[in-house]
C-alpha cells in the first residue's frame, strides 16, 4: 500500500474518521493497529520483526531505568544496540559481507548466499529505536513506560518506512500534549500531501522512464549529452520522489496533531556539498550528525581527525543507504568532498553573491556524479559511465523538450520560495489564492502525473 | 480537529480548490478546443474524425440515411450515393472499428442532437441471436474512443453500465476528469506540438475526401474450400498466418454461446438508443452482415425471442429477412474471415442502398 496510491487514500480516510470519532483514550491504539496493518499489507510476516525490536528496546529502556549509573546500564544499551544492529546486519548486509566472503575464499559469489528479503523500512525504524536507547542512556530522554506509546513511536505509519527519522522527544512531546489540529494546520497537512503526490507522480516517475532506460543499457545511449541528461534525470528522480514522500508524510502526520522535522530544503539550491548534507535529508544528516561524528570526536580534535571522522559518518552513512560497494564509494566520495571544502574553507553563507549560481551548478554537477553510484547496477557500469560523462562524441539528450522547460520553471519556483518562502505562506494566502494552488497542482497531476503501474519510491528499499 | 478557525475554513477551502480545479479541467477540455487537436490517430481522435465528418455533409433534399457499426460494416457510402437519383437516399456513416451499441447510443447523441436528421438509421449486426465470447459490456476500449463524448449528466448510466469496479473507475475518470483520460495525448503532444498541429491541419483538409475515397483490400479468398469431415481449410497462398488461423478460428472452432449478459448489454444500449428516438420520424432498420466467405454447414438454431427479435415484434425497429446478404457470402467477396474486400463492399453498398430504399418506400410515416 504506497502512499500515491488509492488503497493508501482510503485507508487513511478510515483512520482518520476512527481516530477523531473514536474517544481520546482509543486514539493511541487505532494509531498503533493502523500502522501494524499498513506495513502488514507489504508483508504480514515481518511485522514480528517490529515487535520484537519494539519489545527489546522497551525493555532496555526500562531496564535502564531501573540501573541510574553502572556495567549494566551499559549492558542494557549493548544489548538493544546489539539487537538492532544485528537484526539491520543480517537483513541487509549478510549477503554483501558472505559475497565478499566468497570472492576472498575464491570460491563462488553466491557460495554463502541466504535467500533474504530486505524488511520495508528497517534501515530507518532501527535508526529511530537506536537513537531513543542511546538518548536514554545519556539521560536526555526520558523512559516510555507505556509500550502502546513506544509501540506508535516505532511504527507510526506516516514515517514507517522512509522516515523522516523522528527523535523520540519531538514524537512524545507530541504524543503527550496533543492538541487537535487547527484549521490551518489540516490546510497546511492537505497542501504538503497534494504537493507531495504532484513531486511523486508528475515529476520523479516521468524522469524515472528516462533514468530507468539510461541506466539500464547505458551503452544504448551513446554521448555525453546522454549521460548527462540520464544522470541528471535521477538526480530529479531521487529528489523529487524522497522529498515528495516526505512532504506527504509530513502533511498526513500534521492532518493527525503530530509534527515532524523538515527533512529537505531545497538541496539542490546549495553552494557547496557541506550545505547540500544541511539541505538533503536532514533527519539522517543529524542522526549520522549526533550519533556517529560527534562520539568519534567531531571536529574536536584537530583537522586530520575531522577528516577521519567526517570520512567514517559518511562511509558508514552510505553503507547504511545498501549493501553494495557501489554505496561505500558514494559515501566516501561524499565524506572526501565534505573534507575538501573544509580544507579549503569552503563555510555556508547566508548572503548570496553573484558567483553563486556557478557554485550551485558546480554542486549539482559533484552530487550528479555521486547519484551515479547510488544508481548504476555494478561497480562496474558506474566507472563505465562516469567515463561517458566526460569523454565521447556529443550525441544527445534524453529528455523531450517539454521536459526541459518544465524542469525551469521548477527551478525558477525553487529559487523565488528560497528567497520569499511562498509555499510556506500559502495556508495563510486569501481562500482563493489557496484553492488556486491546490486547483494548479492536481491539474498538473491530471496531465503530467504517471498513472501507469505504481513506481515504488526509492528509499523504500531501504 | 477544528475544521474552521476563525479566517480559516477548511471545506470552504478544499472546495473551492474542487471547484477551480473542475473548472481548469472544463476550460481546457470541455470546450472542444482540445478535442480539434487530439491525434487523428488515435481511438478518441479517429471517432472524431468521423463524427465531424459526417456533421459537416451537406443534407439536400434526399432522405438522409446514416449508418452505424463497426468495421465490418461493408457500406461505402461513394457508392451507395452513386445511386441516390433511383433510391431517393443520400447515405452517411459513423461505422468506426471496434465500436459497440454503447458507443453507437453516444455518437448518435453526438450527430443527431435533436433526433430529427435522419429518416432511417442502419444497425449491422454479427447476428440475430444474443451470441458472444466476448463480455462487452465491461469493453475498456469504449472508454478510450468515447472520452470526448462524455458530459458530467452521463456519470450514472455509464459508469454503472460498466460491470467491473477497476472499469468504472477508469470510466468515471472519463467522464469527470477529461485530463487525466487525455493524459497520454497531452504528453504526446507535448513531445512534437508541431507535427501534432500539421497532422490536424492536414486531416481536416483532407479526412472526408481520404475516408469517402477509400479502396478496401483488394485480394480476395477466390479459391477457398473447407472440408467440414476433416475440418482443413485450403486456402490461397498469398494470406498471411495470421489471417490463416482467424479464418480457421471462424470456422473450425465452436460458435460463441448464448450469453445473457450479452443479451442484457444489447438490451440496454440498443435499446436505449432506440428509446431516444422515441416519437421521432426516425426509423431503424436492422440487418444481418454476410457472415463470412464461407458459412459453416451447422449454424446453431436461431433464438425467436432474442433482443433483436423482440424489438422487431414490438414494431420498434425495421428487421430485414435474415438472408438478405447471403448471396454475398462467397470467397471472391472477402479479404479476410470477417471483413468484406473491395468488390464486396461494392456489391453490399448497392444491395444494401436498394433495400433501404425500398423499406423506406413502403414503410408507413417514413419521411
Amino acid at each position: 500500500m504506497l502512499f500515491h496510491t488509492p488503497q493508501f487514500f482510503a485507508f487513511f480516510l478510515v483512520v482518520l474518521a476512527l481516530f477523531y470519532s473514536l474517544p481520546r483514550s482509543a486514539s493511541r491504539w487505532i494509531l498503533l493497529a493502523a500502522s501494524y496493518f499498513f506495513y502488514m499489507c507489504w508483508n504480514a510476516k515481518f511485522v514480528l520483526l517490529i515487535i520484537a525490536l519494539t519489545a527489546i528496546d522497551y525493555t532496555a529502556a526500562m531496564w535502564m531505568r531501573r540501573l541510574p549509573t553502572g556495567g549494566k546500564r551499559k549492558a542494557a544499551l549493548a544489548m538493544s544496540l546489539a539487537a538492532n544492529i544485528g537484526f539491520l546486519g543480517f537483513f541487509k548486509y549478510y549477503n554483501f559481507l558472505a559475497g565478499n566472503l566468497a570472492w576472498a575464499l575464491a570460491r563462488p559469489f553466491d557460495a554463502f548466499a541466504l535467500h533474504i528479503i530486505l524488511p520495508m523500512g528497517i534501515s530507518f525504524h532501527t535508526f529511530q529505536s537506536m537513537s531513543y536507547v542511546i538518548d536514554v542512556y545519556r539521560g536526555e530522554q526520558e523512559v516510555i513506560t507505556d509500550v502502546v506509546d513506544y509501540a506508535l513511536y516505532i511504527a507510526f505509519f506516516p514515517q514507517l518506512v522512509a522516515g523522516p527519522i523522528v527523535r523520540a522527544r519531538h514524537f512524545f512531546a507530541d504524543l503527550y500534549h496533543w492538541r487537535a489540529p487547527g484549521a490551518r494546520e489540516i490546510l497546511r497537512g492537505t497542501l504538503l500531501v497534494v504537493f507531495g503526490l504532484l513531486k511523486k507522480l508528475a515529476i520523479a516517475d516521468q524522469f524515472a522512464r528516462i533514468a530507468d532506460a539510461f541506466f539500464r543499457d547505458p551503452a544504448a545511449h551513446p554521448g555525453y549529452l546522454a549521460a548527462w541528461s540520464g544522470v541528471i534525470a535521477f538526480s530529479l528522480q531521487i529528489f523529487f520522489d524522497f522529498s515528495g514522500y516526505t512532504d506527504m508524510a509530513i502533511g498526513l502526520a500534521q492532518i493527525l496533531g503530530f509534527h515532524f522535522p523538515e527533512n529537505f530544503r531545497r538541496p539542490y539550491l546549495a553552494r557547496s556539498i557541506t550545505e547540500f548534507w544541511r539541505r538533503w535529508h536532514i533527519s539522517l544528516s543529524t542522526w549520522l550528525r549526533d550519533y556517529l561524528y560527534i562520539p568519534l570526536g567531531g571536529n574536536r580534535h584537530g583537522r586530520w581527525q575531522t577528516y577521519r571522522n567526517l570520512l567514517l559518518t559518511m562511509l558508514l552513512g552510505g553503507l547504511w543507504h545498501g549493501a553494495s560497494w557501489n554505496f561505500v564509494i558514494w559515501g566516501g566520495y561524499h565524506g572526501a568532498l565534505l573534507s575538501v571544502e573544509r580544507l579549503l574553507g569552503i563555510r555556508e553563507r547566508k548572503r548570496w553573491s553573484f558567483l553563486d549560481p556557478l557554485r550551485v551548478a558546480l554542486t549539482f554537477a559533484l552530487a550528479s556524479i555521486s547519484w551515479v553510484f547510488f544508481r548504476a547496477a555494478t561497480l562496474h557500469d558506474s566507472l563505465y559511465i562516469l567515463r561517458r560523462l566526460f569523454s565521447g562524441p556529443h550525441g544527445h539528450i534524453l529528455w523531450w523538450h517539454w521536459q526541459l522547460w518544465f524542469v525551469l520553471a521548477v527551478l525558477v519556483l525553487a529559487v523565488l520560495e528560497e528567497s520569499r518562502g511562498w509555499f510556506e505562506r500559502l495556508p495563510d494566502a486569501p481562500a482563493w489564492v489557496y484553492a488556486s494552488a491546490i486547483a494548479v497542482f492536481l491539474f498538473c497531476l491530471e496531465l503530467i502525473g504517471f498513472t501507469g503501474r505504481a513506481v515504488p519510491f526509492v528509499y523504500f528499499q531501504f | 480537529m477544528a475544521l474552521v478557525n476563525g479566517r480559516f475554513s477548511v471545506p470552504a477551502r478544499l472546495g473551492l480548490a474542487l471547484l477551480f480545479f473542475f473548472a481548469l479541467d472544463a476550460l481546457a477540455f470541455r470546450t472542444g478546443w482540445y478535442v480539434s487537436i487530439l491525434e487523428p490517430n488515435s481511438t478518441a481522435g479517429f471517432l472524431e474524425t468521423y463524427l465531424n465528418i459526417e456533421k459537416q455533409r451537406p443534407t439536400g433534399r434526399y432522405r438522409q440515411v446514416l449508418t452505424v457499426g463497426d468495421s465490418r460494416m461493408g457500406l461505402k457510402t461513394r457508392i451507395a450515393n452513386v445511386l441516390t437519383g433511383s433510391t431517393g437516399c443520400s447515405f452517411g456513416t459513423i461505422s468506426v472499428p471496434g465500436t459497440t451499441p454503447r458507443c453507437w447510443y453516444y455518437m448518435l447523441r453526438d450527430v443527431d442532437p435533436d433526433c430529427d436528421r435522419y429518416a432511417a438509421i442502419l444497425v449491422p449486426l454479427d447476428s440475430f441471436d444474443d451470441r458472444s465470447w466476448e463480455n462487452q459490456a465491461d469493453r475498456e476500449l469504449d472508454i478510450n474512443y468515447l472520452t470526448p463524448l462524455l458530459r458530467v449528466g452521463d456519470l450514472p448510466r455509464f459508469v454503472l453500465s460498466y460491470p467491473s469496479w477497476p472499469n468504472r473507475a477508469h470510466a468515471a475518470g472519463a467522464v469527470l476528469c477529461k485530463g487525466l483520460a487525455y493524459q497520454h495525448d497531452f504528453q504526446a503532444f507535448l513531445e512534437h506540438p508541431r507535427t501534432r498541429l500539421e497532422y490536424v491541419r492536414l486531416q481536416e483538409a483532407h479526412a472526408r475526401e481520404w475516408y469517402y475515397n477509400a479502396v478496401w483490400e483488394r485480394h480476395n479468398l477466390a479459391g477457398m474450400s473447407v472440408d467440414w469431415k476433416t475440418k482443413t481449410v485450403a486456402l490461397p497462398d498469398w494470406l498471411e498466418p495470421g489471417k490463416r488461423r482467424e479464418i480457421e478460428h471462424e470456422l473450425l472452432d465452436d460458435p460463441p454461446p448464448d450469453s445473457a449478459e450479452f443479451a442484457r448489454y444489447r438490451r440496454q444500449w440498443l435499446g436505449a438508443i432506440l428509446d431516444r428516438y422515441r416519437g421521432s420520424r426516425t426509423r431503424f432498420i436492422f440487418f444481418r452482415l454476410p457472415r463470412g466467405p464461407v458459412v459453416r454447414p451447422d449454424p446453431p438454431p436461431p433464438d425467436p425471442s432474442s433482443t433483436v427479435r423482440e424489438f422487431a415484434a414490438a414494431g420498434r425497429i425495421i428487421l430485414l429477412p435474415a438472408d438478405t446478404f447471403d448471396s454475398l457470402e462467397r470467397p471472391e467477396l472477402f479479404g479476410d474471415a470477417l471483413h468484406v474486400n473491395e468488390e464486396g463492399g461494392y456489391q453490399f453498398s448497392m444491395m444494401l442502398a436498394g433495400e433501404v430504399s425500398r423499406v423506406l418506400a413502403s414503410a408507413p410515416g417514413a419521411r
